[in-house]
């Protein structure tokens, strides 16, 4: 084999890893491009503006909840936070008339849930599936219970204006959405608290012995994650006007979805909050070109489904052929 | 079976691992594959085993040339290996383990009965002797070694390449492990083994294949090889001493670690020493005899019942290894895999992780302080590198390790402890870590060093502790430090023998 081989190959190689690398990307360009070119509609501002507005509340759950899973962790309970925090802040609302008690009310049940999380994930050392699928069952009860299994609605509709006020034409709910963004990218990349997270995700035991304070890195993730799904459910039900117990928790599939085509991966780690970010708008304009070209929902189910687990087996894959 | 490889190259991506070699492996011969990490040896194990397949050149059994896709279509040929990592399953007993996938049946159920009669005329036929019973997580590492032997030879193998077989083995598992493997060599097996331990290998093979790089440099005899000729072979340069001078006795020298009494119940008791500035201090003994684990607890990461230890004349109280290194006490833990590396993470996060503290404002990471910190400390313990940021998963074992070196030495520790601070290294690397120990001594740093190799132990030590069971059963220093007195102490119960 000569040298100009050993190059070529070297250049494949790179191609290889690029197009692994920012798969996410691709696929989403590849999506955006098709449906600009095939769909009507698609391609207008006020169609991407509705877009990025209806994935506000996921972005901001997701933003967090990915650095849940870089550090090994994966808190399902974040559906049932996102539904009983604003009953409560619907509760603290109708007593108070204020919008900021409203918010840090909501924020604050998150913020407990998460911490609950937490404790018992680091110091019970419970597998997180499990204890965040336990904990799920006893969010939803209490939810239930505060509610009294009845509807809250907001008193005051003005405060509405705090989540669709438009700047530029952008309302405010997508700015709050990608600020959550930008802070848990800050966080990941820039702070010391997220070389502690990977640390944790990619190996548990190495971490600990360099030092890294293992379980109180556990409970700060988990307490992020849950102030996130409380603050979202409660910005959620101010754009609704109302809350209750029954109310649909399916946010944290697209959550999860999301996180996972993105690339961040299950096992601990490894991932961004950018590949969050690109997951949530590639399945939203894929629905959305689902919507735009009269596709029957229930196949849109399908197909979406579909898409996931050629993300993961693609992640899988391309880790197998590694070694 | 007679086995030829032909002109086989392998490619990983854009690195060549092996470059057109060509062998034969004969029945009834145990041959030894030796070459620093990267050489190639594991490849070309691999590729006879089925794990991989080769880029080009072929592979003949009996001159016919054979392709195989899968381990498991070598294994229809006879041919199996046993991998650094044991692949049994843990929760399983020996019996399961060996007869797994291949077990007796009745109808769709397991004649258990009928798999005792088989095991039994196995460890008849090969006298490894293991309770079929024992669950297999229960067993000591050269004992699940040999249910892995048992499960090879179950399916009727006739080649065995053992990758490392005996890097995880105390002295005393290794032999067992050489005396089974001419055992097997002389009921007709073919032996490939692949391994670090020059010693082991000169002792057990009938020929040697020495790598270099992806090439076969020669292939000669244990008769006319030695430990230097292998080595001269295996780096391609001309060796001098492996082991840096000794410094002075240390009788002048401040005490920095001071052990009294420590002791946790069931595992270690009565622990009694002290380790001064510029002192390599090596506590040596069979692996299970307690090293470990007093070490783990002088650095906060296991707890202990009773005793104390002071630093610098202070008592301390460690409850974690944050605790530890906010003491100054800096320790590379036994398994560079399972403890040390964060493999998914590039080799600057990997460095810098336990003194961000230090490198960072308001919670932000400083990178220029950072990456120049890194940058330092990579030079200094002679990492080799093509970035900073490249994942640490990538780097080469010995690599890795002098990354952790410099992830322990950039906080300027007091006290260093570096558990087999050597295990699974090329010797190329192996000596640079004996030189980089050394060099932090000059700089009187306390180190402490745990270690089962004989040689490393006589050739750094200061002084010497020998553990048995638990307590420090011996301690020597100056020239009462050599591997007689070290190995009479370790096993002072078979001092008959």
């Amino acid at each position: 084999m000569t040298a100009t081989d050993t190059t070529v190959e070297a250049k494949k190689f790179d191609i290889k890893g690029l197009a692994n690398r920012y798969a996410i990307i691709w696929a989403t360009l590849v999506v955006f491009v098709l449906l600009s070119v095939t769909t009507d509609n698609f391609l207008s501002v006020e169609n991407l503006r509705n877009i990025l507005d209806q994935q506000a509340f996921v972005l901001i759950i997701a933003a967090f909840a990915t650095i849940v899973i870089i550090s090994g962790g994966f808190d399902v309970s974040l559906g049932a936070t996102y539904i009983l925090a604003p009953i409560v802040g619907m509760k603290v609302e109708n007593s108070t008339g204020n919008l900021l008690w409203m918010l840090l009310a909501g924020a604050a049940v998150g913020l407990a849930c998460g911490l609950i999380n937490g404790f018992i994930i680091a110091y019970a050392k419970i597998n997180s599936f499990i204890a965040t699928l336990a904990t799920s069952f006893i969010i939803f009860g209490v939810a239930y219970l505060v509610s009294n299994g009845t509807i809250q609605t907001l008193s005051n509709m003005n405060l509405r204006k705090f989540v669709t006020t438009r700047v530029f034409g952008i309302t405010s709910a997508t700015i709050y959405g990608v600020l959550f963004i930008i802070v848990a990218a800050v966080l990941v990349e820039r702070m010391k608290f997220g070389r502690y997270v990977f640390a944790v995700g990619g190996n548990l035991e190495a971490a600990r012995l360099a030092g890294v304070r293992v379980a109180k890195v556990q409970i700060i993730c988990f307490t992020l994650g849950g102030f996130a799904a409380g603050l979202a459910g409660t910005l959620n039900c101010i754009r609704t006007t109302s809350a209750q117990a029954s109310d649909d928790f399916s946010v944290i599939f697209a959550v999860i979805a999301a996180i996972v085509v993105g690339g961040t991966s299950i096992a601990g780690g490894s991932g961004a909050i950018w590949r969050s970010f690109v997951g949530v708008f590639f399945i939203a304009i894929l629905v959305n070109g689902f919507n735009l070209n009269g596709i029957d929902p229930i196949y849109q189910r399908i197909i979406q489904g579909v898409v996931i687990l050629l993300a993961v087996g693609a992640d899988a894959f391309s880790r197998s052929n590694k070694d | 079976m007679l086995i030829e490889i032909n002109n086989i190259s392998k490619r990983f991506g854009a690195t060549l691992a092996l470059h057109a070699v060509s062998a034969t492996f004969e029945s009834g011969q145990v041959y030894s594959l030796v070459g620093e990490n990267g050489a190639g040896k594991s490849t070309l194990g691999k590729i006879i085993a089925g794990v991989y397949q080769p880029s080009e050149g072929a592979l003949l059994f009996d001159g016919a040339e054979v392709n195989f896709q899968s381990p498991a279509e070598a294994l229809d040929r006879g041919v199996t290996i046993i991998a650094q990592e044991l692949s049994l399953i843990p929760a399983k007993s020996v019996i399961e383990n060996v007869f797994l996938g291949i077990e007796s049946s009745v109808g769709p159920f397991v004649n258990s009965a009928q798999d005792k009669v088989r095991f039994k005329s196995l460890v008849e036929e090969t006298h490894i002797f293991l309770d079929p019973n024992s669950v297999v997580s229960a067993l000591r590492t050269g004992d699940q070694q040999k249910v892995e032997i048992l499960r090879a030879l179950a399916r009727n193998a006739q080649v065995i390449v053992m990758d490392e077989p005996t890097a995880r083995l105390s002295a005393s598992e290794t032999q067992n492990l050489k005396s089974l493997i001419l055992k097997l060599k002389s009921q007709g097996k073919t032996i490939i083994f692949i391994s670090h331990f020059l010693t082991d290998v000169l002792d057990i093979s009938d020929h040697i294949v020495i790598m270099r790089d992806g090439n076969i440099i020669r292939i000669s005899n244990p008769g006319v090889e030695t430990h230097d000729s292998l080595v001269e072979a295996m780096t391609g340069a001309k060796i001098g001493s492996t082991f840096p001078p000794k410094r002075g006795s240390a009788t002048d020298k401040k005490v920095i670690l001071q052990v009294n009494n420590l002791s946790r119940s069931g595992v270690f008791s009565d622990i009694s020493f002290n380790v001064s500035e510029g002192e390599i201090v090596v506590l040596a003994g069979l692996v299970g005899s307690g090293r470990t684990e007093v070490a783990r607890a002088i650095f906060g990461a296991d707890p202990h019942t009773t005793g104390e230890v002071k630093i610098n004349g202070k008592v301390v109280h460690l409850k974690s290894p944050a605790d530890a290194i906010a003491a100054g006490i800096a320790m590379i833990p036994e398994s560079r895999k399972d403890q040390g590396i964060i493999p998914t993470r590039p080799l600057r996060d990997n460095i810098s992780l336990p003194h961000l503290n230090l490198l960072s404002i308001f919670g932000f990471i400083k990178r220029t302080s950072e990456n120049s910190l890194v940058q330092r400390f990579i030079s200094s313990c002679g990492v080799r590198a093509s970035g900073l940021m490249i994942a640490m998963t990538n780097l080469s074992g010995g690599n890795q390790q002098k990354a952790l070196f410099a992830r322990s030495l950039a906080g300027g520790p007091i006290l260093f402890i570096a558990d087999e601070p050597t295990r699974g290294v090329d010797v190329g690397s192996k000596r640079a870590i004996y030189q980089l120990i050394s060099e932090q001594a000059d700089n009187n740093l306390a180190i402490l060093i745990i270690s089962s190799e004989l040689d490393e132990v006589v050739g750094l030590a200061d002084r010497v502790l020998v553990m048995r069971q638990g307590r420090i059963v011996k301690e020597l220093s100056g020239t009462e430090v050599n591997e007689n007195s070290v190995v009479a102490a370790a096993f002072i119960e078979m001092g008959s023998k």
